[in-house]
């Protein structure tokens, strides 16, 4: 993973983290072609600041942060412009070759999209990048309280959904 | 999850977590990546380092310039007429001196004058 003065090589770091640099770009947008712009642009800038990176972890912390902030910023430019923020995901255009999600996840991710932007990015990373209350807030740069406030109303908020509209796949909601 | 108890999920959550797994990255995405990487220099202009700015920074650049170099003018200007004023003003001043000066000699002199004519008549 490291290059030879201990410093995480860029190819490998492209190689380990692509997926979920572009799982978190598509769950907050929930459009593949800009999350994929998002992905491109937050390794380009992993680039340009790899003599900072200290190590593997700083390395994926780094890209979550940046990740989640640059999706933010893409969310709030459509905003601006007065664009659809939600893009419904098109499972035919998943390449050949390419792990489709499941009808479950499929369904999660478009429940997900109803959520406000805040209990959106704390759920994903909850969920997706299993991180503690801490570590999102970290993530986020956002205050310890409101991250958790952020996931409970949020989850309360899907469980609501989930009962309604999931009813044949979640047995908790 | 109860409030605070952020440790212990729940069959909805446990689902969740489940259904949310990390998706696999678009199979060209890495090659994307690198080619931009590769071009990035490049389509860089190899000048001198104010040409290498990005366009809007270069036009900020240059609007404070502008505005520093017309704040300096008109602070020349404005001590230019400053220095101009007081010697002005040191000018009339001494004429004002002279005028005294004369007037002061004229009347010691009619004065003078005077007392002698007091002197002859007496």
């Amino acid at each position: 993973m490291a290059s030879d003065d201990g410093k995480p090589n860029f190819e490998q770091l492209v190689d380990e983290h692509q997926s979920m640099v572009f799982s978190l770009a598509v769950r907050m947008t929930g459009d593949r072609g800009l999350a994929e712009e998002i992905a491109q642009d937050v390794f380009l800038a992993l680039d340009k600041n790899l003599r900072k990176i200290e190590s593997p972890l700083h390395a994926r912390n780094w890209l979550r942060r940046v990740t989640m902030s640059r999706a933010a910023d893409a969310l709030r430019r459509r905003r601006v412009r007065g664009i659809d923020l939600w893009v419904e995901i098109d499972e035919a255009h998943v390449a050949q070759g390419e792990r489709r999600s499941s009808p479950l996840g499929a369904r999660v991710e478009r429940l997900l999209a109803t959520l406000p932007e805040a209990q959106r990015s704390a759920l994903i990373l909850r969920y997706q990048e299993d991180l503690t209350p801490e570590e999102i807030a970290a993530t986020l740069d956002a205050p310890l309280a409101t991250v958790k406030s952020h996931l409970q109303r949020g989850l309360k908020l899907l469980r609501a959904k989930a009962a309604i509209q999931l009813k044949e796949y979640v047995r908790g909601a | 999850m109860e409030p605070d108890d952020f440790d212990a999920m729940d069959d909805f959550e446990r689902e969740l977590r489940d259904a949310m797994q990390r998706r696999t990255a678009p199979a060209g995405l890495k090659k994307k990546i690198l080619l931009r990487r590769a071009e990035g220099p490049k389509r860089r202009f190899q000048g001198p380092w104010i040409f290498q700015w990005e366009p809007a920074t270069a036009v900020l650049a240059a609007m404070i310039l502008v505005v520093v170099a017309a704040a300096a003018g008109f602070g020349e200007i404005f001590l230019m007429h400053q220095t101009q004023e007081r010697r002005r003003g040191e000018e009339a001043k001494q004429q004002v001196f002279v005028a005294l000066r004369i007037t002061h000699h004229a009347l010691e002199q009619m004065n003078a004058q005077l007392e002698e004519r007091n002197r002859n008549s007496k």
